[in-house]
């Protein structure tokens, strides 16, 4: 007869056990293969649990999401104009039906949005205001975008761009590295609303703490999502240059 | 700080943790997220009902756990919130030798009965005691472990690990 049955086991595998009860347990372990085997079975389990679902932790959060979480009294999450479409001042969509998820988790996992840290960043300096849920360049963040040039970089400016093309989608996009602390990068494609960021995250610092950016430097999600976007090459100088006299059109 | 305040700044340190529940309750990733945004909805919109004494993440998760519940009573579909071969969006990907992996373990998890999901998600996931999962359950925590004891036998079952 095994006074251990599976609940004690179990409870023994989640530390739920007393001390009395978990040393009965130890004891019957040393004499019973049987025994071993069925906690060594639930703790891989929960290691492949574990495993699994761990990672969300250190996934970007939806832009949607931290937009419900920001202060009510902060002027940047009011739409600067009138939404298109009539969808009201309510600046998140509730139950948006847009996927956050491409075709393929590992496409997704790299692509998904990266705004982690959004909130107070966006608190902080003025680089990013909400509008209908979604992050868009404002302040230096959006001048920058604007107007400065990657074949004319300036390293006293607090914006350097990296990489301009148009996207499949037919918008231009621009990576771009944010110098002044935090230091983030991130995409932009313009819109007729301003220059919407897909992605935004940390930036990933270069040899000796400083950063550059070169195409090499992206961080990966920003990598990811341009490689997704990319049609074409890469803009030149002198294509950068036309796109700015078009206004990014 | 007033109690909506406290509520939303403790929302934004818990959000990752709830993104987490949601992933093993819902699946896949976009639902998943529909739910974390109605949790978000429901907290700000009660956060009058927070007890400062009371631990803001199993108020949160019992708000989670319930707004799931709605939203399967909504489908009418219990059983199954999506397809199994769909469940492998559930799961955050980490290269081809796991995908597989981690692919079976997601459409396992999709096949347990939603009592079985929750323990599974608070107890083994989350990391709650079984007395902490039976608080925001409301049941007993025997009842909390049996259950556990028969989701892992059937994840294990559905992954072949039993042998």
């Amino acid at each position: 007869m095994n006074p251990i049955d599976d609940d004690i086991l179990q409870a023994y595998v989640d530390g739920a056990l007393g001390a009395a009860d978990a040393a009965r347990v130890d004891a019957a372990l040393a004499q019973d293969e049987a025994l071993v085997r069925r906690v060594r079975q639930m703790r891989a389990l929960d290691a492949q649990l574990r495993a699994a679902f761990d990672p969300v932790l250190d996934e970007p959060v939806p832009a949607r999401l931290s937009a419900l979480l920001q202060p009510r009294a902060a002027p940047a999450v009011v739409p600067l104009a009138v939404p298109e479409g009539g969808r009201g001042a309510n600046p998140v969509r509730r139950r948006a039906p847009r996927r956050w998820l491409m075709p393929g988790a590992a496409l997704a996992a790299s692509v998904a949005l990266f705004v982690a840290g959004l909130w107070w960043w966006h608190a902080g300096n003025g680089m990013v205001r909400m509008r209908n849920g979604e992050p868009y360049a404002a302040g230096v963040l959006d001048r920058a975008l604007g107007h400065a040039l990657a074949s004319e970089p300036d390293a006293r400016a607090a914006v350097a761009i990296g990489l301009s093309f148009r996207a499949n989608d037919g918008r231009i996009c621009r990576t771009f590295t944010v110098r002044t602390p935090p230091a983030r990068a991130g995409l932009a494609c313009h819109t007729a609303a301003g220059w919407e960021l897909p992605v935004l995250g940390p930036a990933a610092p270069a040899e000796g703490g400083e950063l550059r950016q070169a195409a090499s430097d992206l961080p990966p999600a920003v990598q990811a999502a341009v490689d997704t976007r990319l049609r074409g090459n890469v803009f030149d100088a002198r294509q950068e240059r036309a796109a700015r006299a078009a206004g990014w059109h | 700080m007033n109690p909506s305040d406290a509520v939303r700044e403790g929302l934004i340190a818990l959000l990752p943790r709830l993104r987490r529940l949601a992933r093993v309750l819902a699946g896949q990733a976009a639902d998943a997220d529909d739910l974390v945004q109605v949790v978000l909805e429901r907290a700000l919109a009660r956060s009058a009902q927070w007890r400062p004494d009371a631990a803001l993440d199993k108020w949160v998760f019992a708000i989670a756990r319930n707004a799931w519940r709605d939203e399967l009573r909504a489908r009418g579909r219990a059983q199954h919130l999506f397809a199994p071969e769909e469940a492998g969006e559930a799961v955050a990907d980490g290269g081809e030798a796991r995908h597989a992996q981690r692919m079976e373990l997601a459409q396992a998890l999709a096949m347990l009965p939603p009592d079985h999901r929750e323990v599974v998600a608070l107890v083994l996931v989350e990391g709650l005691s079984y007395d902490e999962a039976a608080a925001l359950l409301e049941v007993p925590a025997g009842t909390v472990t049996s259950r556990l004891a028969r989701a892992r036998a059937a994840l294990q079952a559905q992954l072949g690990n039993d042998a």
